[in-house]
């Protein structure tokens, strides 16, 4: 149950082509993210597959059947809201066992399910409140829990954790993580939240521009982005791209810096670094010399912003908190092995 | 600011409260005894500068200061109206005189000081300017909307009331002789239900105007969701249209409708009506309820269809609930437009068994039927819209989508 299988999904706004042909299959008890700038088409794609927007073209199939001139009612999916959308003149029990009462099941038999719901999400004591009584956090466990209820072939989640505050957003992404394993449902997830991204997903699906740029595993696209959006999208802080072009023994930056790479198929023309990659040494020891224009100490880290004569000021993250002050001369150095190399056109070349 | 505004606005207020309360008093004593009083504004209004001045540079405590003020008052009024206040002198009613004049003094000169309750007109900044200023404003509306409202219904509710002798004896006179009898002092009330028919009139109103609430939902419902919700090509001059037809007065409709309805043979018949009142309603409760299903979060509605509704399943289950504040302020309102509709009632009905109360009352004026039956239909025209409003003024909240989204 919850197998679902995009073919070629185009959306159009009036003149505006939303999404421009995405192919995506989503497997059975999945948990994929969609992650992407603001108005890249995640949360559209999100609403094509529950049905609340209509697609212009392509096709949706659930478990191999076509859902694609469905309404949303009848394609058997949940969804949660990141404003919750509670029944305000609803209690919590009926806010949960509305879909079932609309589905005209028994009610005693709706009367355990929400039980149960409430059971697994902490609601008892809840059940007779009314939403506009309860907190954000506990507004949103209820909007969870009203998914829940329906035994939905797939959840829908868009964006849920936005509204509440940063403590309440990691309780409550923990809380769908454990869901997620006891439940072992689909699960699709829109979010701009990086960490959510990284931490909920089997998979994560990088949208922009209405496109699919990349899909994989947290850590593939973190450790193999295969463009350069993808690379300066996933990661915090974002990896420093630096222009380059082909020289003697590998590349040569432009300040004139050569570095010594080998075995890559291709014309470089951008080389990335993450910050979290490159180390504050001696400087006679280093590849390149600057000197410090910010310094952001956050306790366990550091983020110190780093100016070079003819490049684009880098970022550096130092894990403990290493006093470097404003304006001292550092020496910067990183392992050939954790470079990323791109070609003119964005694209990633790879190693041999 | 300083000492020069603070005096301004203290012999300001005072002018003015002795000017309002003067006149207020005067209209007030004429139509509740009956004795003709002359209204004497302007005198009132020195007499209540001369009192706010005593108020405020006189250095003594509170209460005698205020006394003090009071005698000003009436000392200043006495000599500008020829010891004759109000009109009448002090030879025929002095105590009632008497009385009247400290009366017209004690409500300026605390007016006055009410307005500057816990503020010194010598310290005033910004602030408590606005602040003294706000609360004589907020009085004077209180007096100006209560007169105007009060004072015409006293005046009907009192002439119903009364006798044709006593009328034309002095139709100024509103007082009431309470120990005729109930049946002789409803008797106006009694002639009009037994025998002009007002009871049927009272059915036929309402049966008029709970159709047109009923007709005007049904059509403004559906309507106002399609406008607010759903995309359609001309929905956009679609809901302006609404506005426009809304915007044609009916006295121009009136004519032409006459025509057309006389020759289908719709005039002189409900069926006319029921067809002209929601036409009338429809647009405004279009624009009423648009407005407020637009105020409705999406989701909610979005979530219910994810829910396994469809989309009338969702209106009736959920923009509808969420809507019964407007839905009731909608009807309430169709309600009293139809109820006080007169200008079709009158031009297309005819036949006496099937006027509405309006067309009823209109029926009552000609110069045989006395005046106090006119009054006693006016009455009984305006009571039921006055209850029924009552009654449902406490659903007609708002808020009731708190706590459904993010908030």
């Amino acid at each position: 149950m919850g197998a679902i299988h995009l073919t070629d999904m185009h959306k159009f706004f009036g003149d505006v082509h939303v999404i421009k042909g995405v192919d995506l299959t989503i497997d059975e008890g999945e948990f994929v993210v969609f992650v992407g700038p603001s108005g890249c088409g995640k949360s559209t794609m999100l609403r094509l597959i529950s049905g609340l927007e209509e697609t212009t073209s392509g096709t949706i199939q659930i478990d191999g059947r076509d859902v694609t001139g469905l309404g949303a009612a009848e394609r058997g999916l949940a969804m949660v809201f990141q404003s919750y959308a509670l029944y305000p003149h609803m209690t919590v029990r009926e806010n949960m066992g509305f879909g079932l009462k609309i589905a005209g099941s028994d009610k005693a038999v709706t009367r355990e399910a929400v039980d149960r719901a409430a059971e697994t999400l902490q609601l008892g004591p809840l059940l007779d409140r009314k939403p506009k009584e309860m907190s954000g956090g506990q507004r949103q466990r209820v909007a969870i829990g009203r998914a829940i209820v329906r035994e939905p072939a797939a959840f829908l989640f868009d964006e849920p954790l936005s509204n509440l505050d940063a403590a309440l957003r990691v309780q409550m992404r923990i809380e769908i993580a454990r869901l997620h394993k006891r439940l072992s449902k689909t699960m699709v997830y829109v979010t701009h939240d990086q960490v959510e991204a990284m931490t909920l997903a089997d998979r994560i699906v990088v949208f922009n521009a209405g496109i699919i740029q990349q899909q994989g595993a947290p850590l593939d696209l973190y450790r193999r982005p295969s463009n350069l959006f993808v690379a300066t999208f996933i990661g915090s802080p974002k990896m420093n791209i630096i222009p380059c072009q082909p020289g003697e023994g590998g590349v040569q930056l432009p300040d004139g810096t050569a570095l010594p790479v080998t075995g890559v198929a291709g014309v470089p023309a951008h080389l990335g670094i993450r910050p979290e990659h490159i180390q504050v040494v001696a400087p006679e020891a280093a590849l390149m010399r600057g000197t410090v224009g910010v310094a952001e100490h956050l306790g366990g880290d550091s983020f110190i912003y780093v100016d070079i004569d003819g490049l684009e000021p880098l970022t550096v993250r130092i894990a403990g908190g290493a006093a470097i002050a404003e304006d001292a001369e550092v020496g910067l150095s990183f392992d050939m092995a954790d470079a990323h190399f791109f070609d003119a056109e964005g694209n990633r070349i790879a190693a041999t | 600011m300083g000492r020069g505004l603070g005096l301004g606005l203290v012999l300001g207020l005072g002018a003015v409260w002795g000017f309002v309360i003067a006149v207020v008093f005067g209209v007030a004593i004429t139509l509740v005894f009956g004795v003709a009083a002359t209204l004497t504004g302007w005198q009132a209004a020195l007499a209540g500068i001369a009192a706010s001045f005593a108020w405020l540079s006189l250095r003594m405590p509170a209460r005698p200061r205020f006394a003090v003020a009071i005698a000003v008052y009436a000392l200043v009024l006495c000599l500008l109206t020829y010891f004759a206040p109000l009109g009448f002198a002090f030879g025929d009613r002095s105590l009632g005189a008497v009385m009247v004049l400290l009366a017209l003094g004690f409500l300026t000169v605390g007016a006055v000081a009410a307005a500057f309750h816990g503020r010194d007109w010598r310290d005033l900044n910004r602030y408590r300017f606005e602040e003294v200023l706000g609360r004589a404003l907020k009085g004077l509306g209180f007096v100006f909307f209560g007169t105007i409202v009060l004072l015409p219904f006293y005046a009907m509710l009192m002439t119903s009331f009364k006798k044709q002798a006593d009328l034309l004896q002095n139709p100024l006179d509103y007082s009431i002789n309470l120990n005729q009898g109930l049946s002789s002092l409803f008797s106006s009330y009694i002639e009009l239900f037994v025998n002009f028919n007002f009871g049927r009139f009272i059915l036929v109103s309402s049966f008029v105007s709970v159709m047109t609430v009923l007709l005007t939902l049904a059509a403004s419902i559906p309507g106002a969701y399609a406008i607010s919700r759903l995309r359609f090509p001309g929905r956009t001059a679609f809901s302006r249209s609404i506005l426009m037809i809304y915007m044609v007065p009916a006295i121009v409709l009136v004519i032409p409708l006459y025509a057309v309805f006389s020759q289908m043979g719709l005039r002189d018949s409900l069926g006319g009506l029921l067809i002209v009142y929601p036409a009338t309603t429809i647009p405004v409760a279009l624009y009423m309820l648009q407005g407020y299903f637009r105020g409705l979060p999406a989701e909610l509605e979005e979530a219910g269809m994810m829910d396994g509704c469809s989309r009338l399943g969702v209106i009736w289950r959920i923009t509808l609930p969420l809507s019964l504040p407007a839905i009731a302020s909608v009807a309430l309102y169709v309600f009293m437009i139809a109820w006080n509709e007169f200008l079709f009632a009158f031009m297309f009905l005819d036949s006496p068994e099937i006027f509405t109360l309006s067309r009823g009352v209109v029926s009552l004026n000609s110069s045989e039927i006395p005046r106090q039956h006119l009054m006693a239909g006016a009455v009984i025209v305006t009571l039921p819209v006055l209850a029924i409003f009552l009654f449902f003024e406490r659903f007609l909240v708002t808020g009731l989508t708190a706590g459904s989204v993010k908030g």
